[in-house]
């Protein structure tokens, strides 16, 4: 007898599924819950106190805000900044496309704290950014305090976040027809409205998953936040905060299950385009 | 070329300078000769790479981390990869959940799974240990593993493992001799950027901070909450060296395109 293994498929199926979604299970979900489940318990059993509290409290409710604002806003400007990119990467890069690329993901490769470190060196009082205004340019009097402002800890975040809408944005652009724009072109629309009304519209969806992406990252950035400061309260600032120093382990897991209904609802809108897309 | 396109790459041009140059000033300052961390820099030297080797913790959360990523990412492939063999070549609906579902840590806030790992580890009796660590970085490498090698695999028709099996050869057979050479650029590429993945991590490992488990970043925040001097740009640099020798390896494995495009 030879060891033939005649393994029915259902039996396959499970013995090369098994290990990684049972290792997700009580791994990843589990804690989740788990999580999510101290902040349904008080001291009389199952209570819902911690969400009525937290909801009608005026100062979490804008920390939600501040958390879903903060995240829109770096979107916005990110995608903003993302659509040029990959129409120069798709249509006008030609040969340098590739060392676009290398430039676009070598970023993403490199740590947060490294990141952060150029920021503040960059904008220290006495910084590159400051001496070029003041002393080279002569554009400014005195130099500007730049570091802790909420202007400064955004552009750390776009640049975190934009080469991921860069890169979703570029490969639906990739799969613009171009016939569609020289249809358009040949009957007589001009560029400008060839690429609003023909080209924009194509790629909406590869700017909606890329949006989606950005803003579900962001959401739950906070070592960005920490080091350089602005002065905002978001959620998972919040989160660092309890744990670090406050240490009300119940509030932290009230705040964290909200963030995750947030991003769960992300990934659900997020999994709807791409069926759209047909990935 | 018309205006318009100069506008375009004017403005990449700038796009590129605002990516690059924070980067930029970190690697130009790992090289000061000066004792604090400013630009431009007075001179050049290597004291604050050998600085690294000098401060105990650095070299101790350096070694920590590279075998964390080193099990992380072991531990991905052996639970990833016969996964993604199977999702590749299943069509039905419940196969796209499930991929979906193997997929999805990489959705979820960082802060909340380190947040609440540490708290389930903890009851499960693991503690604040390699251990734990090692099973939380698992959870998140291990999609990226599954996303490289699905991609792979898709890529690969079906007819040359058929072949192989029509012509005698047993499944076993059929993976060692035909399977697996094919995958092999999506599990290196997938165990790189899982490697990198767990190598950078700070929100999760921050949960699991001790003088056994502290990671690189860990103590590099720690660090630069007390000191600003250029050491902590030294070891970017080095790790930013990794990195790219790493991108340039995958690339030449499996097409730099394909790994970023979102699936």
């Amino acid at each position: 007898m030879t060891p033939t293994v005649n393994l029915s498929p259902g039996a396959r199926r499970a013995l090369l599924l098994a290990p990684a979604l049972i290792f997700l299970a009580v791994f990843f979900v589990m804690p989740l819950v788990d999580n999510s489940a101290r902040s349904f318990i008080g001291e009389g059993g199952f209570t819902l106190s911690r969400y009525t509290d937290f909801l009608t409290d005026s100062f979490y409710l804008g920390v939600i805000a501040e958390t879903v604002i903060l995240s829109a806003a770096v979107t916005l400007i990110s995608v903003l900044i993302a659509y040029p990119v990959a129409y120069v990467l798709v249509r006008k890069a030609g040969r340098f496309s590739g060392l676009m690329i290398f430039f676009l993901i070598a970023p993403l490769l490199t740590s947060i704290i490294m990141r952060t470190f150029g920021w503040q060196v960059l904008f220290a009082r006495r910084g590159l950014v400051n001496q070029w205004l003041v002393t080279d340019l002569g554009l400014l009097d005195a130099p500007l305090r730049w570091l802790n402002t909420p202007g400064l800890a955004i552009a750390a975040l776009v640049h975190v976040l934009v080469p991921f809408a860069v890169l979703s944005i570029a490969s639906v652009l990739q799969g613009v027809d171009r016939r569609l724009e020289e249809g358009a072109l040949m009957l007589g629309a001009s560029r400008i409205r060839t690429f609003f009304e023909v080209t924009l519209p194509l790629t909406v969806d590869g700017i909606g998953t890329g949006a989606i992406l950005v803003f579900m990252i962001a959401n739950g950035s906070f070592v960005t936040l920490v080091l350089l400061g602005g002065g905002f309260q978001t959620l998972p600032l919040l989160i660092y905060q309890q744990f670090n120093t406050t240490r009300d382990f119940a509030l932290a897991s009230t705040m964290s299950t909200i963030l995750l209904v947030i991003a769960l609802a992300c990934l659900w809108l997020q999994l709807r385009l791409l069926r759209r897309q047909g990935v | 070329m018309r205006l318009s396109d100069i506008a375009l790459w004017v403005f990449t041009i700038a796009f590129f300078v605002f990516m690059i140059l924070p980067i930029a000033v970190v690697v130009v300052i790992s090289f000061t000769e000066a004792g604090y961390a400013a630009f431009p820099i007075p001179g050049w030297s290597l004291k604050w790479f050998a600085r690294i080797f000098e401060y105990e913790p650095f070299i101790d959360s350096l070694i920590t981390s590279l075998w964390l990523g080193v099990v992380a990412t072991v531990a991905s492939c052996l639970l990833g990869i016969p996964a993604a063999l199977y999702l590749s070549r299943a069509r039905s609906g419940w196969a796209t959940a499930i991929t979906t579902f193997l997929l999805s840590p990489l959705s979820m806030p960082m802060i909340v799974i380190g947040f609440a790992s540490l708290f389930f580890l903890s009851a499960l009796g693991f503690g604040v240990s390699f251990l734990s660590l090692a099973i939380v970085h698992t959870v998140i490498c291990l999609p990226y593993v599954i996303r490289t090698v699905s991609a792979v695999y898709r890529a690969v028709p079906p007819a040359y493992e058929e072949a192989a099996m029509i012509l005698g050869a047993s499944r076993l057979t059929t993976f060692r001799e035909v399977t697996l050479p094919l995958i092999r650029p999506g599990i290196a590429a997938g165990s790189l950027f899982s490697f990198l993945t767990s190598f950078d991590n700070l929100p999760v490992s921050y949960f699991f901070g001790s003088a056994q488990t502290n990671t690189l970043p860990v103590v590099m925040l720690a660090y630069m909450e007390h000191q600003f001097d250029p050491s902590i740009a030294a070891l970017s640099t080095l790790q930013l060296l990794l990195a790219v020798v790493a991108l340039v390896v995958a690339d030449r494995l499996y097409g730099i395109e394909k790994m970023t495009v979102a699936t």
